[in-house]
Formats: structure tokens, C-alpha cells, sequence
């Protein structure tokens, strides 16, 4: 991405809520929330999606490691969110890897549906653990900041200040991520995860191991979906199984990226831009009203996503946007 | 002195298939050994053996002294085997200059420096310009120049090339050649060459070893291989052989 | 054990109505390798198709059957020309995007024209028979899910010649091992994709017309079984329709075994704990051809 492109849009996110907050619409700042919130999976899917193109269905498991982790460590440790970041990375990690070593002798469709096994298999385990309160759910203890450092340790945030202290939070950590990847692109790591992507046995026949790469390039995905599933249980104060297990959160993220363009770093970033504000529009304006509950905006919105599919099918990045910018500019002079 | 690579009885079946049937042979280092052999006679499956991609189910396969016959592809590319497709195997949705990169890391873990082995590697194999394109875009020839490129960058002593000039125009096939002979002068490899053009092996291999149906039938210097029998009866079939 | 014996029936009995479910499955995905998302909400259109044939024309479900399977036949074919065929071109992860899409489509659909609430499907064959069970040997069978089972056994044993041995399924498969030298041979393939994605349809419909007797229609009741299609057709293995058959049968045994011992939400998790055993210890599935 051009560097005049990528600063235009690093200051929309920065100032972008800030009228939205000043005028009362904490309502947008949430669905800004929700937006970055998904970029960020994107991003995360992208790598074990995209880059090393292997079909994971099931990165959602590792949303709610992440939030069970530090919902767990802040209920009974009165441990900080911050803390329970890195705990609930570490943890997804760890789980992800024990689980995806043996996996990666499956192929294709057999290691997606293996995926898939994983995600349904720690559905009903969510719904009964005694140890995370079963379908009951974990309620993150309520108490308010002495002041603005410990609600920033704490994430706690007062009233109306929330939507918007959340936002930059995400942001943060997006950010982060976003620095991460960049790296992990143009280090070895990226140019194994390809190579397995475009000739898993000619990768094999240059030296490349394909299922310990798979293994950390999943990894890598588990880590960015546990951080994200901290931030989330924090905003949500209460972990429930079928809320953090839930499909969307992995099927969302999937299709950002094939939306933005899978397999570049930005993708992501793209989709989840158009696809969260379009579905709360949607929700906001056909889903309300007479016909509330009805579902017509969910049918509009499942004919714009196969609309994309069918005229884009390999995202919208696809697009001739070089030529275009290059034409503008040349316009103008 | 003892062998590079030394295959020890190696056979392989697929189900009533026998692909490879007791083959024994060795490879010196800073030799270019052709294997020859008609369509089917196992040449293709001796290499997938040698280079991990398949297992033995008899016999044993050693480089350098360590036994590979169990080990997987990529540790054997490791320990210095590396080998080329029949069909090609580029990366195709990468560019020229990150495929050879691939193969470089095997080597380092730093970009900038498996950066400046690809372009030393594309400068020698003649593929500097091609840098940016994708590996889907290049010609045939280009493509198995790069297959070569990227085998060369993970290093090794030992480099199986997989009927590198089969599909190549003529004026294709006289540049592979000479990049073969390059690669064989100027870095010192071991060249195992899979190829049944006879006119490419003969002038090129110090030795050839000829395949039919699975086994050995022959082994020696060109100008001997192509007055053996059994090899003539192997190629025009046994009409000719039996007519003599 | 006479209680794990009867469970082992009542799920050899489910298993083959689940058969039915997978195998529009197994032509479009394990078949043609085309993903489809939306497969589930197919077989709900199926199920709202018996319950409005039923209550509109107060004819038995049963015979919804062949119209169903006729007009979603057609709707199997229109989603691959309408949209399928343009999302083929891109990666195959446009495919899951393109049926995301289908997903919310088809599932709202049918929210705006019927509501979210749950329908009986009353009075027909199959309900008025419930409750008569044949007894065997100490172990007894319930008699409507044994004929829709029987009914099942029919369509996917047609099904299965219909792939196998005829000359229209040698086009199929070979479309499916190579598409440009099934060109070259005069297959046309987008015509092969059309008429698998209606085969398709129409049969996980028609397996929906038949659970509609058995299962309250409601909007959203398609996911779990587009969940359990894919896990059986990946357990029986890509390409093969008779492992496809015997995989539903497992499924649904893993199935009613387990909820003889544990709460009924684990029976889905063991049916995949059961996939990724079988599946480590024989990677192409049970009865897969790679």
C-alpha cells in the first residue's frame, strides 16, 4: 500500500470517532469497534488462510481461549486485562499448536474438516466445564476505576466513554498486529508459508518442513484471535461458550479477506471495512421497523455478498487501483 | 574414497506394481551420472526414493555417510540433495526472485542475505531480469532454469535433476546443457541426470546407469552403454536385439 | 447392552436418512470439489416445501417427493449459473464467500416468508404410523423412521448407478478427474457442474421433504446437518458414494451410542472426535480413492 494511502487511512481510524463521540453516536463508534475488531481477525485468518492456504473453518476456538483465559485469571486472580493478554496468547498458542500438529498429516478438505471437528468438539466442552461455569457463562467482576491510569490497566471504563476507550484499544493492538505480520511476511516465515501455499512437495524438496510451518502459521492466527477474544470479553464483561464460539467469528474474518483480496497483508482490512458497517447499516435500517425481525436485511445482504462473489471472485483489491490512482493524479496535473 | 550417495538394494512397489527392483548404485562426489532408461522403467521413482518424497520398501539409501532411506524430503534436502521435477514445481504465485529466496533459506534465516544468494544464483543461471515476474508467467524453459535456481540455493552436493531439458526446443535444451556443465565446473556438484534422450545423456554423464522395468540392467562410460545389448533390446525392443 | 443394541438400530435407521443428507454433498463437494456453504438451508427449503405441499394441498408429505426434487433440482442448477459458474474463476475461498452469501440469502428468505417459528408436518403417513414399532429379537424398530429410512436406501442406491454406471455418471466423474480432457473428449463441463449442483440440491431437498415428517421446519435448521454432511462425506471419502453411505450409517450409531451415555450435546462432537481418529489413522477417509 502506497505510504500517502496508508497515513491517510492510519489518521481517519485515529480521528475518525472523536466527532461520532462528541456528537452522541456512540452507537457508530461501536460498529468502528466491531470494524477493527474484524480487520484484526482478518488479518489473523489471512495468515494460515491466505498465506499459507490452508482452510482453517475453525480459528474461533482460539477467540474463546483467549477470552476464557483472562476472564478466568481477572475472576479469580484479579488478574489485569494486560496480563491476561499475554496469558490467554500464550495459552491459545500452546492448545493450538497440541492440537494442529496432528492434523497437518491431513490434506485440503480433510484438514479443513478436521477444523471444523476441533470447533465442534469444544462446543459442548464450553457448554458443561464446571471450571468456566458451563453454559452459565463467566462474569467479569464489576468495579469501578479509581482513575484514568487504572482504567486504562484495568479497561474499565466509565459510561459513555467506553465505546470510544475500547476503540483505541482494539486500535492499539491492531496496530501492533498489523506491525507483527508485516514482519512475519518478509521474513522467512512468510516465504515458507507461500511456498507451502503454491507446492506443498516442492517446498517439501527445498528443505521446507510443511507441517511444523502450517503448525506455527496456525499458531500465528491462534495468537491474534486469543488477544482479540481478551479485548472482547473485557467490552462484553461476561464470557459465554456460544457467544465466543460462535461461527460468525470465524466465517466474519474469512470473509473480510476473501472480500479485500486474500493472501495481501490488507485485504483484510479492506473487507472488513465495507462488510461490518454495510451488515449494521443493514440491521439499523431494513431490520428495523415493520418488517423488524423478518430478516430482509440479512437477504440483502447475502445478495451484495454474492454479488461481490460473483463479480469479483478474487476480492476487491483485485481491481485495477494503481491504474486508477495513477489516472487521477495525472488528471489533476 | 568413499561414495556420496549410495543406493543399497532399494525397491519399491505400488501395490502389484514392482517400480524399483533391487537397484543398487553410487554416486561420487563431483560426478555427473546419467540414468536412462525407457518410459516407466522406474527413474522417476528412484529419485522421488533417493530425495525422501517416497520410502523405500527394501533395501537402504546413504549420503555422505547417513542413512536417508527414512527420513523425509526436507531433511534429506537439508543434509544436501536437492533435485529438480519432470513437471514443474514453481512456486507459481510467487515472484522469480522469492522462489529462489525459498530454496536460499534453507540456509539462513536473514532476508537480505538469502536476498543476495537468489540474485547471485538468477545472475548465474541466466535468469537476471526476471526478478519481479510471477512463476507462473515464465516460459517452460524459464521455469525449469528456475527449478534449478532454487535447488542450487539450498546448497547441496548432490543435485538430482529430474528430465530438466524434456519439452525444451532444441536451442532450449543446447542452453540447459551448458548450464548443467556450469553447474558441474563452477560450484563442483554431484549431477544425477534423469533423462531418456540418449543424444543429451551420453556427451554429458561420466557414467550412465540404465533402467529397464524396475532394475539395472547396465551401468559404465557412454561410449560403452550405447553398444550394450541389452540396453539396445531395452530401447528399439527385442525384435531388434534378437534379429542381430 | 440391549439399550446400546437399541441404540445401535434406532442409529443404523437415522444413518440412512443422514446418507441422503451427505450425498448431494458428496457430488457437489466430494465429487465436483466445489464448496457449498448453504447446503443445509437446501434441505430447508425441502422441509418447508413438505409442510407447505401438506398444509396447503392436504396431500400426504411423502408425495411433496417429486415435486420438490423437481423444482430444487432447478434451483440447483440456477444457483451454478447464476452464480457458482462466475465464482469458479476466482480461488476456491470465493466459494465459501459466494455460499456465505447464499447462507444469509436462502435462510432469511425463508425467515420473511415463514416466519422463525417452528412447523409440523401433520397427518401424514408417517405420523399417523408413529408409535408402531416392529419388535426383533428383543430390540424394537420404529416403523416410520424404517420406511423413510427404506425410502433413503432407494434414492441413494439410484443415485449411486446413476454415478457408477451409466454413461451420464462416467461424464460426471470424469469431469470431475480432469476437466480439459473431458473437454477434449466432448464433455461440456459447466453443463456437468449445472446438472451436479441440481442433482445435488434435489436430493438433500428430497432428504428434507422426508425429515420434515420427523423434525420440526424452521428457518435456521439447516446448519447442523450442512455440519454432520461434511463430516460424512470427509469421513467416507472424496469420490466415493458408497463410502459416503456407510459413513452416514457410523455417524448416525457414534450418534445415538453416545447419548446412551452423555448429554445429547456431545453426540455431534463425538461423530467429529470419530473423524479426526479415523481420519489420522487413515488420512484419505474410509473408503477415499487419494
Amino acid at each position: 500500500m502506497p505510504a500517502l494511502a496508508l497515513a491517510a487511512a492510519a489518521l481517519i481510524a485515529l480521528a475518525l470517532p472523536i466527532p461520532l463521540q462528541v456528537a452522541g453516536y456512540s452507537y457508530f463508534v461501536t460498529v468502528a469497534f466491531l470494524v477493527i475488531l474484524n480487520a484484526m481477525l482478518g488479518v489473523g485468518w489471512n495468515v494460515i488462510g491466505g498465506w499459507a492456504g490452508q482452510f482453517d473453518f475453525g480459528p474461533n476456538v482460539f477467540f474463546a481461549v483467549g477470552a476464557y483465559v483472562a476472564a478466568l485469571l481477572a475472576v479469580h486472580l484479579a488478574l489485569s486485562p494486560w496480563l491476561g493478554l499475554v496469558a490467554g496468547v500464550g495459552a491459545a498458542v500452546v492448545i493450538c499448536a497440541v492440537l494442529t500438529w496432528p492434523i497437518t498429516q491431513l490434506r485440503g478438505h480433510y484438514f479443513a474438516i478436521a477444523t471444523v471437528a476441533i470447533w465442534m468438539i469444544a462446543q459442548p466442552i464450553g457448554a458443561t466445564w464446571e471450571l468456566i461455569n458451563g453454559s452459565r457463562g463467566l462474569f467479569l467482576p464489576l468495579r469501578p476505576a479509581t482513575g484514568p491510569l487504572d482504567a486504562v490497566v484495568s479497561l474499565r471504563f466509565p459510561g459513555r466513554s467506553k465505546a470510544l476507550a475500547f476503540y483505541y484499544v482494539i486500535l492499539v493492538l491492531f496496530a501492533v498486529t498489523l506491525v507483527l505480520l508485516r514482519m512475519v511476511d518478509r521474513s522467512k516465515l512468510g516465504f515458507y508459508f507461500r511456498a507451502i501455499r503454491d507446492d506443498q512437495e516442492g517446498a517439501e524438496g527445498i528443505g521446507i518442513d510443511s507441517r511444523l510451518y502450517k503448525v506455527i502459521a496456525r499458531s500465528i492466527t491462534a495468537a491474534v484471535f486469543a488477544a482479540a477474544g481478551v479485548v472482547y470479553a473485557f467490552w462484553a464483561l461476561a464470557v459465554f461458550p456460544e457467544q465466543v464460539l460462535d461461527l460468525n467469528w470465524s466465517t466474519f474474518p474469512m470473509m473480510a479477506t476473501v472480500v479485500g483480496g486474500i493472501g495481501s497483508l490488507w485485504g483484510p482490512v479492506v473487507g472488513a471495512v465495507l462488510l461490518i458497517p454495510i451488515s449494521q447499516l443493514m440491521g439499523a435500517t431494513l431490520g428495523a421497523g415493520p418488517l423488524a425481525g423478518r430478516g430482509i436485511d440479512l437477504v440483502v445482504y447475502g445478495v451484495i455478498i454474492m454479488l461481490v462473489a460473483a463479480l469479483r471472485p478474487n476480492g476487491l483489491l483485485s481491481l485495477p487501483w494503481r491504474a486508477w490512482g495513477r489516472r487521477l493524479v495525472g488528471r489533476r496535473r | 574414497m568413499t561414495a556420496l550417495l549410495e543406493v543399497d538394494g532399494c525397491t519399491k512397489r505400488f501395490g502389484g506394481l514392482v517400480a524399483n527392483h533391487d537397484v543398487t548404485l553410487a554416486i561420487e562426489p563431483g560426478e555427473i551420472v546419467g540414468l536412462i532408461g525407457p518410459n516407466g522403467a522406474g527413474k522417476t521413482t528412484l529419485f522421488n526414493c533417493i530425495s525422501g518424497r517416497l520410502h523405500a520398501d527394501e533395501g537402504r539409501i546413504r549420503f555422505a555417510g547417513a542413512d536417508i532411506t527414512r527420513l523425509g524430503a526436507d531433511r534429506i534436502c537439508h543434509l544436501g540433495v536437492a533435485r529438480t521435477w519432470q513437471i514443474v514445481r514453481a512456486f507459481g504465485r510467487m515472484t522469480v526472485l522469492d522462489n529462489v529466496m525459498c530454496g536460499a533459506f534453507g540456509r539462513t534465516n536473514r532476508t537480505s542475505e538469502a536476498r543476495v544468494r537468489a540474485r547471485r544464483l538468477l545472475d548465474f543461471t541466466g535468469l537476471a531480469g526476471h526478478e519481479p515476474v510471477l512463476a507462473a508467467n515464465l516460459t517452460l524453459a524459464d521455469k525449469k532454469r528456475l527449478e534449478i535456481a532454487r535447488a542450487l540455493a539450498t546448497q547441496p552436493r548432490l543435485l538430482l535433476l529430474d528430465e530438466a531439458m524434456s519439452g525444451l526446443t532444441p536451442l532450449e535444451t543446447a542452453a540447459a546443457v551448458d548450464l548443467v556443465r556450469r553447474i558441474h565446473a563452477e560450484l563442483g556438484l554431484a549431477i544425477c541426470v534423469v533423462e531418456h534422450v540418449m543424444e543429451v545423456v551420453m556427451p554429458l554423464s561420466h557414467r550412465v546407469v540404465v533402467l529397464d522395468h524396475g532394475e539395472k540392467i547396465a551401468e559404465g562410460e557412454p561410449r560403452d552403454i550405447v553398444r550394450n545389448e541389452l540396453v539396445i533390446r531395452a530401447y528399439l525392443g527385442d525384435r531388434y536385439g534378437a534379429g542381430r | 447392552m440391549t439399550l446400546v443394541l437399541q441404540a445401535v438400530v434406532n442409529g443404523l435407521e437415522m444413518g440412512l436418512v443422514y446418507a441422503l443428507v451427505a450425498v448431494g454433498l458428496a457430488i457437489i463437494w466430494g465429487l465436483m470439489e466445489m464448496i457449498n456453504f448453504a447446503h443445509g438451508e437446501l434441505l430447508m427449503l425441502g422441509m418447508f416445501g413438505a409442510w407447505w405441499f401438506s398444509t396447503t394441498l392436504h396431500l400426504d408429505p411423502l408425495l411433496a417427493i417429486p415435486p420438490v426434487a423437481l423444482v430444487m433440482f432447478g434451483v440447483g442448477r440456477l444457483i451454478y449459473t447464476l452464480l457458482m459458474r462466475r465464482v469458479q474463476r476466482g480461488e476456491t475461498f470465493a466459494q465459501i464467500f459466494a455460499t456465505i452469501g447464499l447462507f444469509f440469502f436462502l435462510q432469511n428468505s425463508a425467515v420473511a416468508a415463514f416466519t422463525s417459528d417452528y412447523r409440523f408436518v401433520e397427518g401424514g403417513l408417517l405420523s399417523r404410523l408413529s408409535g408402531i414399532n416392529l419388535h426383533l429379537a428383543g430390540l424394537s424398530v420404529g416403523l416410520p423412521l424404517l420406511i423413510a429410512g427404506a425410502l433413503a436406501l432407494v434414492l441413494f442406491l439410484a443415485l449411486y448407478l446413476l454415478v457408477e454406471r451409466t454413461e451420464f455418471g462416467l461424464a460426471l466423474q470424469a469431469t470431475s478427474e480432469d476437466r480439459e480432457a473431458a473437454m477434449l473428449v466432448g464433455i461440456r463441463p459447466q453443463r456437468m457442474f449445472a446438472v451436479a449442483w441440481g442433482l445435488g440440491a434435489a436430493l438433500v431437498a428430497v432428504a428434507g421433504a422426508i425429515l420434515a415428517n420427523f423434525f420440526a421446519a424452521y428457518p435456521q435448521v439447516g446448519f447442523p446437518f450442512t455440519v454432520l454432511a461434511y463430516a460424512i462425506v470427509a469421513l467416507g471419502g472424496f469420490g466415493s458414494i458408497l463410502g459416503t453411505l456407510l459413513a452416514a450409517l457410523l455417524v448416525g450409531v457414534v450418534q445415538s451410542v453416545t447419548v446412551v451415555y452423555l448429554p445429547p450435546a456431545f453426540k455431534d462432537a463425538f461423530v467429529f472426535a470419530s473423524y479426526l481418529l479415523i481420519g489420522l489413522l487413515r488420512p484419505q477417509g474410509l473408503f477415499g480413492k487419494f
